[in-house]
């Protein structure tokens, strides 16, 4: 399915006879960046992201964002067989309380981290609302994970937030975050991780 | 209009001052001024100074010495820098503020090889250069990668780098680059600069044919800032795979932040994709692979 740019508003069944097709153009989600091979970071993807997804091939979304994706975006995945993993929306007793603006907690970004190290899940796409907080919190760990220094952390993660700039609570989750918690299977870490 | 032929190397020069007495304030000389003989002399003491990339690998030994050595050197690196910025300011008649980032800043280098020199033993953790970013597949970007940075560059396995910037590449980097069998590409365009100096549109193109030649990937797109040389390349990298304007534009804000150029953004829109996209049909480049 292509997502064409709507460049007039023809109604009548007459005139819809396209001699000069429109561009198809592509629109990937909101923040939408290659972390590492078959591993990308975004915000909430919705279905004029379609075209776009189609070509990422992946096989996993890891999504982060506090409410669901809406029914004609869980039917896209279904019937591409994208899986869905909804890490942040567990039954306990903190996350029914969760705003959209709470950052997550230690055990979520565990989840998110112990798919993301296994390459079974590839090619995978990590998302929340707008690709900045939650997404950038999961990354820096990785990051972390991947030895890189804090700073170059910090700066990946506040080229994602926009002007308001990056939330310090998110920097000290990523900083104290141990790292030697997330269990990795030797057998299915990608290659990059190696 | 940045005349490069003038290039900011010329400081090479002005380091051999330093050891023509210590006596003579160096801000009192003109630093053009070198005395034949001792210009000779100094540049085989410059030669010493100069750490190689294959020597850094067995240096414990001289770290003492070195720790001196870059002291002083550190010393009077900041002595200079007082020195050349006084001088740049009277070459180039017109300068625009935004316009500094785009100049390799050879002392930072220097400075940024000493310090590099130190650190070596110990187990650092990874630093990847600033602005870094996959773009697609395995084509990333960067702003100038430091001597700090190459640990973090080895992980990338990369087969080429390209430059964008007209200035020559340090010693230490291609020895680097020699080191690690990594081929250099360099394409020296001026960036964007309101009112006159514009990015060429035929090196852009030229800079597509390199970067999308499968034989060269993975490869690493640098200028100095990774914002405004890199971006437009990206920009037009995405042009290629049909993505919205908007969202190319968004991204480019993203990385130039907070020194965003409209004709940077003018540039990727005006861009006549025709020879690039006549390139990548030519080979079966398109659509762009996301991955192998």
């Amino acid at each position: 399915m292509n997502t064409t740019v709507p460049n007039n508003s023809l109604p009548s069944n007459n005139l819809r006879k396209i001699t000069k097709p429109p561009a198809v153009r592509i629109v990937p989600p909101l923040n939408f960046c290659p972390v590492e091979q078959q591993l990308y970071r975004s915000g909430q993807p919705s279905i004029i992201n379609q075209a776009f997804l189609n070509q990422l091939n992946l096989r996993t979304i890891i999504w982060l964002a506090s409410e669901e994706p809406s029914d004609e975006f869980l039917e896209y995945c279904n019937s591409h067989s994208i899986n869905i993993e909804f890490v942040s929306m567990v039954d306990d007793d903190f996350d029914k309380h969760m705003n959209p603006w709470d950052s997550l907690n230690e055990p979520t970004i565990k989840r998110a981290l112990e798919l993301i190290v296994n390459k079974e899940n590839y090619p995978c796409l990590v998302c929340c609302g707008m690709g900045r907080h939650r997404t950038g919190t999961v990354i820096g760990c990785l990051r972390r994970i991947q030895g890189w220094n804090l700073a170059s952390v910090s700066e990946e993660y506040r080229r994602f937030t926009g002007s308001r700039g990056g939330r310090i609570l998110v920097e000290l989750l990523i900083e104290g975050f141990d790292i030697s918690s997330v269990h990795i299977d030797k057998d299915k870490v990608p290659e990059w991780l190696k | 209009m940045v005349n490069y032929t003038d290039d900011p190397f010329q400081m090479d020069e002005e380091i051999p001052e330093y050891y023509s007495g210590n006596d003579v304030s160096p801000r009192s000389k003109s630093p053009s001024y070198i005395p034949e003989s001792k210009a000779s002399s100094q540049n085989s003491l410059l030669q010493e100074i100069t750490p190689r990339y294959s020597e850094i690998l067995n240096h414990k030994l001289q770290q003492d010495n070195n720790l001196i050595r870059s002291r002083i050197e550190q010393l009077k690196m900041e002595e200079e820098g007082v020195n050349t910025t006084t001088t740049e300011e009277e070459e180039d008649a017109p300068k625009y503020e935004e316009d500094i980032d785009d100049k390799l800043d050879v002392n930072l280098q220097k400075k940024l090889q000493l310090e590099y020199e130190k650190t070596m033993d110990m187990d650092q953790p990874l630093t990847p250069p600033e602005n870094f970013a996959p773009i697609i597949n395995t084509i990333y970007r960067s702003s100038f990668p430091q001597p700090n940075n190459f640990s973090f560059i080895k992980t990338l396995k990369l087969k080429s780098i390209l430059c964008l910037i007209p200035e020559e590449y340090p010693q230490l980097h291609t020895e680097f680059l020699s080191h690690e069998n990594i081929k250099l590409f360099q394409l020296g365009m001026s960036g964007n600069k309101e009112p006159f100096v514009k990015i060429s549109s035929d090196l852009i193109t030229e800079a597509i044919r390199i970067v999308l030649n499968p034989e060269n990937q993975p490869i690493l797109i640098h200028c100095n800032r990774g914002k405004h040389r890199t971006g437009c390349l990206v920009g037009v990298i995405r042009r290629l795979q049909n993505w919205s304007l908007t969202i190319i534009f968004d991204e480019y804000r993203k990385f130039a932040a907070p020194k965003e150029r409209p004709m940077d953004q003018q540039f990727i829109e005006l861009y006549d994709d025709t020879e690039a996209i006549k390139y990548c049909q030519q080979y079966n480049l398109l659509p762009l692979k996301w991955d192998n």
